[in-house]
């Protein structure tokens, strides 16, 4: 009887512990081998390029709706997405994202000692009006920027530029 | 127990556990370079992300050399 087992199951302590082992082995490269590639599709989506992103052009206002050294709230491409027109003392428009790149408060257009900025007041961060650059505090990178278009007398936004770094 | 063939596999027991520690080390250091690249991604960096998935793919190759020496090591006689 026990010859008769031994022969259908020819498999001793020992070498079930080596299956064991090996199993292991392949268990941990394989979960190794999983780890390899999401670091790997991480890479790769971070090397996609998203620095400019279209959607559908909409009309913000009119140019004589703001006055130099002002600013308009708008959203921009979805209702969600809180945007700011800013025309700065020179005339010039720019439009930028209004979330705050550290903890998404809304910034602000600024004037301080006819420095023009746009502030965040909930941890003192601020961006330049020029092109959403981090001049002050403690947001990680700069604010998106709205590309603008003029149409006639209307400013339409047409897009969104994130700056990679 | 004192044979020959006694402290091969003693021998042998002492290799894969010391591989299997090791081992363990890599896939640990992989976890972590895979929560680096993320929180720097999120965070909009993206200037570590292909070294950091190329020391990972450099540790999978290990684990891979590991495994096949295991499975010699395990069907070399005893």
């Amino acid at each position: 009887m026990k010859d008769q087992l031994k022969k259908d199951f020819p498999v001793d302590w020992e070498d079930d512990h080596f299956v064991t082992r090996r199993e292991f082995f392949k268990f941990m490269t394989l979960a190794s081998g999983v780890m390899a590639a999401g670091t790997g599709a991480l890479a790769l989506a971070g090397q996609a390029p998203r620095h400019m992103r279209s959607f559908e052009p909409a009309m913000i206002c009119k140019v004589e709706d703001l006055k130099p050294g002002s600013s308009l709230a708008f959203s921009y491409p979805r209702p969600s997405d809180l945007c700011l027109l800013v025309r700065k003392k020179d005339g010039e428009f720019a439009g930028f994202t209004r979330r705050c790149t550290h903890l998404s408060c809304p910034v602000e257009y600024d004037i301080q000692e006819e420095e023009e900025r746009l502030y965040c007041p909930c941890h003192h961060g601020a961006f330049s009006v020029e092109n959403g650059a981090v001049t002050q505090g403690p947001p990680p990178h700069p604010l998106p920027r709205v590309t603008l278009e003029m149409r006639g007398e209307e400013i339409w936004a047409t897009g969104v530029e994130v700056v990679k770094h | 127990m004192n044979t020959p063939e006694y402290h091969r596999r003693r021998q042998k027991a002492v290799v894969f556990v010391g591989m299997m520690l090791f081992q363990l080390l890599l896939f640990f250091t992989q976890i972590w370079l895979f929560v680096m690249v993320l929180e720097n991604l999120l965070a909009g960096r993206t200037g570590m992300a292909l070294p950091a998935a190329g020391l990972s793919l450099l540790v999978l190759a290990i684990n891979l050399w590991m495994l096949k020496g295991i499975s010699d090591l395990s069907r070399s006689p005893r």
